[in-house]
């Protein structure tokens, strides 16, 4: 009999509704309340810098080549102490889909995401981040790791004293 | 020929192949660092192991020492070889800095990749890593010895291949180092390729340091235009920005290597002061105005004035397309055929070379497996320095090089030297003297016997010569074949497509009747003899027509000028000194590289469709426009073999190809010019090309501005001691082009009775080829 479905069908959504207007909301009043976000939460991309307070980029293009959307860009120059570091880097926020790729990728844990996900405005050049607007003052999520503190090629230290080598060997040396 | 199993695949290689080689055909690829196609094994990284299960002696053996045989049967993927490979990429490994992010080498390298191959991942040695101290190795090489993994294919490539003798291995047991023995720039001129065949990060491209990862560079195989050689090359790109030149593979040309200049010498492309934009005297125009300009005009001064009014000139450096083209836009326009090369004498010889020789031409590769080879008037490392490379491989092999040329020639590898005078030489060539007939006599017993000739120094006389002493010492058994060196990478196909007996450009410039002269990627100015006559005869133009990529001085007076791609940024072809079609493809499309723009590099942040600087057309595609031609490629060369029965080998060639043979063609019988009578007390003047920056394009390449030599001139120490000269004295050169005053330096191998300059930026105005000549060398007068 369809009669009966047609009558629960009708009664059913008042019942769910009236159900639900004496329940407590879950909506949040954005934005005037903010919602607690995951740590873990992937939104717009930083630099991050190293204990030291250098910049841990080393710009190897790496992210660039993982992003499966083509949004990060760079170039990579070399400072006087033979720090190889970014001239310039670019993200594309309007084109980026927060997949965090790109920090999976970064072997120097530069790159990292944070929470923020408030990217929206009228004009989209405003969304293409140049270095002055990634790079941070803080070393993000790991506030331990340098990269060429592990990298044995003497610029964070000289040659041979990072705490896994040896000293530079002489090579004229003839002993055994 | 042997026929083995290799993991139970079948495959039956020439008598002589190694195990690895073997693997490799059948797709089987076996982990290796020390072993080169090129340099062969050594044996010395133990990466290439394999489990030889049946042969003469079984078990664990390096595949690239052991040569193929008849029922090996070879496992590559058993317990036993890739533990043991596993084993050996973890120890190459124990000393490594772990730096990849920051090594120019990621992504192309060949330590990751066989890393990976071999299985190894995860670090186990908690020792201390061995560390070593960095040389400065010059401009273009960076050494980072930390990466080193002791393959030893650097040395073997600079020092046994190359000839180099100023890098090399020292140290024992675990502190063996590559380097100089002590800091100081490479000396060889083929240092670049210890870049290429280094497995890891050690030796990187310093003029290429941090630019671009591999993954990001456009490349393409290309032509070297360098010189006429036409060696295999791969540019690469970004940015608008060639950054990088590599070598190519072509084992009839060049093999793996290439010298520096090629190399490094890519500046061209992005030199700041390129011109990238149409321009009416002052007024910058667009492409489309521009052209429409040329087409009027021309063809108003020919209704006008008839068909000697226009003057087109073409190019030894632009395609073999855009020349052809250039012919049939005379045709069509109604006037005279176009002059195909600003230089009439190198042109000439060129048609020697193109014409009379085209049936007795040796390749590079011939020439590495002579036994003898005759070097006549010519200097290999400044007019084609891979020639010097293969010079070097006849004398690795046994074979013997003879050298007779007036210039202190320096070779790679030991040769025999005679200084002859250029009039010496002509005797020399037609058997002049008892050194004449010796040399003839081994010439006669060898059993590959090569000829080169400098078609710059032998000039059409020397090289008609040259096919003469070619015709008397080939015989049943095997030819006597001619490798001539001509000057730039097109100088043969200029010279195949000219036609026969044309005046040369000056003499139609000095009628008067010509009124616009229009030149293609050419500036006779720089590129050929008697500027003073050409600057002349250029007051008596009513229009000056340039299309060029070069900001050459020429671009400067042009009426009009109309900017034109580079190799690098077209496909063409191009015809090598031996009568092979190269062709080439474009990498880059034109535009102002981000480098050389605004903001110290910084990429701008207003987007448009267009990014400045992209005007450039290719020389053919502005004919064709003019000539309202839309074929393609492909039709366009349909349309020059139908003109040109010899270019038959155009058909089908892609420049990933090692290039086709022009077919042979009858004697042109090319004038010859009267040798002039040599006034007594005068030497005879030689003009060289220098090492780096005589042809226009390595000129204009900031990269090797290190290896630009300064102007001097250069005697016989007995002839600057007769004159009272000492070296380092300043000297007057009188020549017929002018008055230089120069250091005069001595050297006592060159030949007496002579005085050598060499063509650079420095002395740009005596121009190599121009023929024989006279000056006088005498001590400046001080006014004080």
């Amino acid at each position: 009999m369809h009669i009966w479905r047609d009558l629960r069908g009708t009664v059913q959504p008042f019942w769910i509704t009236l159900r639900n207007m004496l329940r407590k909301p879950v909506t949040v009043q954005y934005p005037e309340q903010k919602q607690q976000l995951s740590p873990r939460y992937r939104a717009r991309l930083i630099l991050s810098r190293d204990p030291d307070g250098n910049e841990r980029c080393v710009a190897c293009h790496l992210c660039s080549a993982a992003c499966p959307v083509d949004c990060i860009s760079m170039q990579a120059v070399e400072a006087e102490d033979g720090r190889r570091y970014a001239a310039w880097f670019r993200i594309n926020f309007t084109r980026c889909i927060f997949c965090g790729l790109c920090t999976e990728a970064c072997p120097t844990l530069a790159i990292q995401v944070t929470g923020d996900f408030e990217l929206a405005g009228r004009d989209p050049l405003k969304l293409v981040y140049e270095k002055e607007d990634l790079l941070v003052d803080h070393c993000g999520h790991n506030s331990e790791y340098n990269f060429y503190r592990q990298a044995g090629i003497g610029v964070a230290a000289p040659r041979g004293t990072n705490s896994t080598e040896s000293e530079p060997v002489d090579v004229k040396d003839l002993l055994p | 020929m042997p026929t083995l199993t290799i993991d139970n695949q079948k495959i039956t290689v020439p008598e002589g192949k190694t195990v690895l080689e073997a693997a490799e055909e059948l797709g089987i690829q076996v982990p290796h660092f020390c072993y080169h196609k090129e340099l062969g094994a050594v044996g010395a990284c133990r990466m290439c192991a394999v489990t030889v299960q049946e042969g003469s002696s079984k078990g664990l053996k390096m595949s690239c020492l052991i040569p193929a045989e008849d029922g090996m049967v070879v496992t590559t993927d058993d317990e036993q070889s890739t533990t043991f490979r596993d084993r050996v990429g973890e120890w190459l490994m124990l000393n490594h800095p772990h730096d990849c992010p920051v090594c120019d080498e990621g992504g192309e390298c060949q330590l990751q990749e066989m890393t990976i191959a071999s299985g190894h991942g995860v670090r186990r040695y908690a020792g201390q890593k061995r560390t070593y101290n960095n040389q400065d190795l010059g401009p273009f090489v960076a050494q980072e010895m930390n990466r080193c993994i002791q393959c030893y294919r650097c040395v073997r490539t600079y020092q046994d291949y190359c000839g180099g003798r100023d890098f090399g291995v020292m140290g024992s047991r675990n502190r063996v180092f590559f380097g100089r023995f002590q800091d100081g720039t490479l000396e060889s001129d083929f240092s670049g390729n210890i870049v290429d065949v280094c497995p890891t990060g050690v030796l990187t491209d310093k003029t290429y340091r941090f630019k671009s990862r591999y993954w990001d560079l456009q490349e393409a195989p290309s032509v070297c235009p360098h010189c006429s050689l036409g060696c295999a090359t791969i540019p690469g790109g970004r940015f608008h920005e060639l950054q990088r030149v590599r070598s190519g593979e072509n084992q009839l040309v060049n093999g793996f290597f290439i010298c520096d200049r090629g190399r490094f010498g890519s500046g061209y492309v992005n030199h700041p002061e390129r011109p990238r934009q149409a321009r009416n005297n002052e007024q910058l125009i667009g492409m489309d105005e521009a052209l429409r300009q040329l087409d009027v005009e021309a063809r108003g001064l020919i209704e006008q004035h008839g068909p000697e009014a226009v003057l087109l000139l073409g190019s030894e450096r632009t395609s073999l397309e855009a020349n052809w083209l250039l012919q049939q836009w005379a045709k069509k326009l109604g006037c005279r055929e176009p002059v195909l090369a600003a230089h009439g004498p190198r042109h000439q010889a060129a048609q020697v070379v193109a014409f009379d020789l085209s049936d007795r031409l040796a390749s590079l590769e011939q020439v590495r497996g002579s036994d003898l080879v005759l070097v006549a008037g010519a200097d290999p490392l400044a007019e084609a320095p891979m020639l010097a490379v293969a010079l070097r491989q006849v004398v690795r092999s046994g074979g013997q090089v003879i050298v007779y040329d007036p210039r202190p020639v320096e070779l790679p590898c030991e040769f025999d030297h005679q200084a002859l005078s250029p009039l010496a030489l002509l005797d020399f060539l037609t058997a002049g003297g008892s050194d004449g007939q010796h040399v003839r006599e081994l010439l006669q017993h060898a059993e590959s016997p090569i000829l080169v000739g400098g078609a710059d120094l032998l000039g059409v006389e020397g090289l008609q010569r040259l096919k003469k002493m070619s015709l008397e010492l080939s015989n049943d058994q095997r030819p006597c074949l001619i490798y001539p060196l001509l000057s730039n990478p097109n100088s043969f196909g200029a010279a195949l497509l000219s036609l026969p007996e044309q005046d040369d450009l000056l003499t139609r410039l000095e009628t008067g009747r010509v009124k616009m002269l229009v030149c293609l990627e050419s500036d006779p100015l720089l590129e050929a003899p008697e500027s003073d006559r050409f600057s002349v005869a250029l007051t008596k133009l009513d229009k000056l027509v340039v299309l060029d990529y070069l900001p050459t001085p020429l671009s400067v007076h042009a009426n009009l000028f109309i900017p034109t791609r580079t190799p690098v940024e077209s496909d063409g072809t191009f015809i090598n000194n031996e009568g092979r079609l190269r062709s080439y493809a474009g990498v880059l499309e034109p535009g102002l590289p981000i480098s050389v723009a605004e903001d110290g590099g910084h990429p701008p942040r207003e987007f448009s469709t267009v990014s400045p600087g992209s005007d450039p057309l290719s020389a053919s595609r502005i004919l064709q426009i003019l000539l309202k031609d839309d074929s393609s490629l492909v039709e366009l060369h349909q349309q020059m073999v139908a003109d040109f029965p010899r270019l038959a080998g155009l058909t089908g060639l892609t420049p990933s190809d090692a290039g086709v043979r022009v077919a042979d063609a009858a004697a042109r019988n090319v004038v010859n010019i009267d040798l002039p009578e040599q006034p007594v007390g005068t030497l005879q003047l030689i003009v060289s090309p220098a090492r780096y920056g005589s042809d226009l394009l390595s000129r204009y390449s900031d990269k090797l501005e290190p290896r630009f030599s300064s102007a001097w001139v250069m005697m016989n120490s007995q002839d600057a001691a007769e004159r009272g000269l000492q070296e380092g004295d300043k000297v007057i050169l009188d020549t017929e082009t002018g008055s230089f005053c120069l250091p005069m330096i001595c050297h006592p191998q060159l030949a007496a009775g002579c005085a050598l300059v060499e063509n650079s930026a420095a002395l740009a105005s005596l121009v190599p080829g121009a023929g024989i000549s006279y000056c006088e060398v005498s001590r400046e007068v001080s006014h004080e």
